[in-house]
């Protein structure tokens, strides 16, 4: 099946591609302009941005955190279902499949579940497995895990800890990993409230920062192409600030990447001792090469966080709205749910103005990536909003005008006037996230590549333009015509497949007979489970 | 062997399946009850969206207020291997039941080996009839309180140990709260078998204050572990938990609504899906309601218009289930495919649905 969408203008960053102009596809890929051959379906795309599927690196779509939120709050699906589209999380995409249909019809054709406990790895796969459309992949978290601790406080050689992080891979079938609250979660069980960088595991005395830079050498050693994807101590609190920059520096030239970065842009400053420190660690940002991060952006309203960070969560829960929460004590992180709603408050307006300024003082489209750490910070249906923000300075002012003028005079975002060009955008949404996840396949339209592409109908109204896009690609075709569903199909979950050491798997059985008395079939599952043709797709980790 | 019958009558699987498609489309109120595992659940959900069904689990009074407690009021919870690890005070809370009982006793003769480590005391509030003395040989201390119940003992537990007085004494409530000064990480069990939801909810209440100055948690025991997995399954393909119709094309969750057994006995629903990967006696057939009953069963179902044998999921066939010992979704590998899961028989049936909106699976 040969097809050509033609008249469009195409935005390539990666193969400096710019300008009007054809692309076309055999059947899954892109392929050069045949030079003889008639397309067998042509699409117009005349007065339309051409872009790759965008991928966003950091969603929380699945598992069972995501699934107890929905539990926990079944009153905001209902209000999603069959009320007006203006009630409390009428986008949320509560369902697995609506995940699907609601992130394709905005041009998205990949995304990442940032936070899968190894623990219920099948369950996580299982949901993502029922998300249509999009492929998915997930990171697996470690760092609060008892195996890993111990072999940490014991002076276990790097090889070893690198043949237990390949297992975990492997095993959970996830395309990297994530360290959250290093240590904290432990720490909380015993009973610690409070939890920094330098502080240290009770029953282990293995700091925070150990952890990190274990992990982050482990991965790096392994060749994992994404790298070590850091959720920073403290997230959240006043002062957080200084968190992040420690953690910045502690990467040292290695790849580091920081989620979320927002929820750490918080100073002391002011009466309330709650300010912005978006330029400050932006300015870091800018100058450790090493570093990438993305935002979490905060967007007025409604939604739930789901974390775990169960000691942030736990300190969290007074603020819930409504009144209710779930904690969980896990076998490493566990997690929490909290409910919330971001205001229109001094407080809420520092938070919504510290994202924006990370996304527009951090020079380098390649490092900044485009989250509102769904749903923690929004919903990603809030993503069209958020590009508008992003390349239309007007639309940060219409906003800001209904702020609190206190809370935004300790940022520095009224003096900002940049506005992201189309090509930043698909630099940050499309070419970075697919170098970021070693995904050589998509986030390109060059020839070779993964036939998802995403065209957008260009309007004045940024938020329109990438609410609902005039067509859509997975794999070559057509799922999205005008914002709606042309065909569901079901995607894959992207994985690494680096294989474990023998010795390294008796000893888990071992561990897991002796500690948990189960065999190690209980944590690890055959792919029949997922029950669908060829539920995982491979990456290559680096030579 | 019969694996489908009309009636009396053996037929092949295909015209039963056919009959059923016939008997779901034609029906204005069906109703499903679900006993099977996670890939059962989702092609029964796929068919209920298709053809407007309500579904509710087999016997789903407990499942039902097991998440009815976490949507009202959230709570706390701790995963059963961090549990078997961590927790230096186990409490049990209600009578234990019979299917849990190897684990539990399990956990009563191990010893956490994390933080506090070494020893584990054992103590079961509100059963003063026929309680366990001793579990694995350990003992058990029971804290009742006469005249009342699960409810009445608990809240009285619950104001002891916040300082306040009640009428009623409570059995060994002294070395409770001894204990729990002491525990490091104490855990509370508890299911929704006995415990009704306000109890639930008192238990919630009790961890949340203990948690104010220590740590503390409950681990959650399901009545059914294959009912906990619909309702894990059913969240994730819906946005609910079960008791939850299409009747309107989109999903709504009503516990009290879509109760299979009351929509039955009110002469609601005009046709009954029993599906019972575990088999046992169907469910007598109520007036003027079909039956179309999906069930591990040699032999047609009593009163039953259709019936499909299927096999028991992680016995028959190779199944994905909940697991109480890992307080999450396990793959179970059968030892010989020897019957039809119940998965494979829901898609046939929908196979004969007249062409119709995507499946959400």
């Amino acid at each position: 099946m040969l097809t050509r969408i033609s008249g469009g203008e195409i935005v390539d960053p990666l193969n400096g591609r710019s300008g009007t102009g054809d692309l076309w596809i055999e059947d899954e890929t892109i392929v050069e302009p045949p030079a003889s051959r008639r397309p067998d379906a042509t699409f117009d795309a005349s007065g339309c941005i051409v872009m790759a599927g965008a991928i966003d690196i950091h969603s929380h779509i699945g598992g069972g955190n995501v699934n107890t939120a929905r539990l926990l709050l079944p009153e905001h699906y209902a209000a999603h279902a069959s009320r007006p589209a203006v009630t409390p999380l009428s986008s949320l995409g509560w369902t697995a499949f609506e995940t699907g249909r609601l992130y394709a019809r905005m041009g998205f054709t990949t995304v990442v579940e940032p936070a899968m406990s190894p623990g219920s790895a099948l369950h996580t796969h299982l949901e993502l497995a029922d998300i249509p459309i999009i492929d998915k992949a997930t990171l697996a978290i470690l760092g609060n895990d008892d195996f890993l601790l111990s072999m940490i406080r014991d002076d276990a050689s790097s090889s070893m800890i690198e043949d237990y992080v390949a297992w975990t891979v492997a095993s959970t079938r996830a395309l990297g990993v994530k360290v959250i609250n290093a240590g904290a979660a432990t720490a909380f069980k015993e009973n610690v409230r409070t939890f920094s960088l330098d502080d240290v595991v009770p029953s282990y005395g293995v700091s925070s920062r150990r952890i990190v830079k274990t992990l982050q050498a482990a991965v790096a050693e392994l060749g994992i192409p994404h790298p070590l994807h850091v959720h920073c101590n403290n997230l959240g609190a006043p002062g957080a600030a200084e968190t992040a920059a420690a953690t910045i520096a502690a990467a040292e030239g290695v790849p580091l990447h920081l989620a979320h970065l927002q929820f750490y842009g918080y100073g002391t400053e002011g009466s309330r001792k709650f300010s912005s420190a978006g330029a400050r660690l932006a300015e870091l940002v800018n100058a450790t090469p090493e570093i990438t991060i993305d935002i979490g952006q905060v967007m007025f309203g409604q939604t739930v966080t789901i974390s775990s960070d169960v000691m942030r969560q736990f300190s969290a829960r007074g603020g819930a709205d409504p009144r209710k929460s779930v904690i969980i004590d896990g076998d490493g992180n566990g997690g929490g749910i909290v409910p919330y709603r971001y205001r229109k408050d001094f407080y809420g307006s520092v938070q919504w103005a510290v994202g924006l300024e990370l996304f527009l003082l951090i020079d380098d489209p390649w490092r900044v990536f485009f989250t509102t750490d769904h749903p923690n910070g929004a919903p990603f249906t809030a993503y069209p909003r958020l590009f508008e923000l992003l390349m239309r300075k007007e639309a940060r002012r219409e906003v800001a005008e209904g702020l609190p003028k206190r809370a935004l005079s300790l940022t520095t975002l009224p003096a900002i006037e940049r506005e992201y060009s189309f090509e930043e955008v698909a630099i940050m949404t499309r070419a970075a996230p697919a170098k970021l996840l070693g995904l050589a396949d998509r986030g390109h339209l060059g020839a070779g590549a993964l036939a998802d592409i995403a065209v957008y109908r260009k309007q004045d109204d940024v938020a329109r333009m990438f609410e609902a896009a005039a067509l859509v690609f997975k794999n070559g075709e057509l799922v999205v015509r005008d914002g709606e569903i042309e065909k569901y199909r079901w995607g894959r979950a992207l994985r690494l497949n680096p294989s474990p050491d023998k010795a390294m798997v008796r000893r888990l059985e071992a561990y897991h007979q002796e500690r948990y008395g189960l065999s190690l079939d209980w944590f690890t599952f055959p792919d029949w489970a997922i029950a669908r043709e060829n539920p995982f797709g491979e990456v290559p980790c680096r030579a | 062997m019969a694996v489908a019958w009309i009636g009396n009558r053996e037929v092949p699987l295909a015209r039963a399946a056919k009959k059923a498609a016939e008997l779901l489309v034609s029906s204005r109120c069906p109703v499903f009850s679900l006993d099977t595992d996670v890939h059962g659940t989702r092609a029964a959900l796929a068919l209920a969206a298709r053809v407007g069904a309500s579904c509710d689990y087999v016997n789903g009074e407990a499942a039902a207020r097991e998440a009815a407690v976490i949507a009202a009021s959230g709570g706390m919870f701790i995963l059963p291997g961090e549990a078997r690890r961590r927790a230096d005070m186990i409490v049990f809370v209600g009578e234990i039941p019979e299917s849990h009982r190897a684990y539990v006793e399990e956990l009563a003769i191990s010893v956490p080996d994390l933080a506090t480590g070494g020893k584990r005391g054992l103590f079961l509030i509100g059963a003063d009839r026929g309680a366990p003395k001793r579990l694995g040989g350990r003992e058990v201390t029971l804290l009742s309180c006469e005249g009342t119940d699960l409810a009445g003992t608990l809240a009285a537990v619950r104001a002891l140990c916040a300082g306040r007085k009640v009428t009623a004494e409570v059995t060994n409530i002294d070395g409770f709260k001894g204990a729990l000064a002491e525990a490091g990480f104490p855990v509370f069990l508890f299911g929704g078998g006995e415990a009704d939801g306000l109890t639930l909810e008192m238990l919630q209440g009790l961890v949340s204050d203990i948690n104010r100055r220590k740590r503390a948690s409950t681990l959650h025991l399901p009545a059914s572990e294959k009912a906990w997995g619909a309702a894990l399954t059913s969240t994730w393909t819906t946005g609910f938990p079960l008791r939850t119709g299409f009747s309107r094309g989109y999903p709504e969750h009503d516990p009290w609504r879509w109760n299979a057994g009351r929509m039955l006995d009110a002469g609601e629903a005009d046709l009954h899906l029993w599906l019972s990967a575990t088999g046992g006696e169907a469910p007598p057939a109520a007036a003027g309601a079909s039956l179309i009953a999906v069930a591990k069963t040699a032999r047609p179902a009593v009163g039953a218009d259709v019936t499909i044998a299927v096999g028991d999921p992680g016995l028959d066939h190779d199944a994905v289930s909940y697991s109480v010992r890992t307080g999450t979704l396990a793959a179970v590998a059968a030892r010989s495919s020897s019957q039809l899961p119940a998965a494979a028989v829901l898609r046939a049936i929908i196979a004969h649905l007249p062409e119709g909106a995507e499946a959400p699976c």
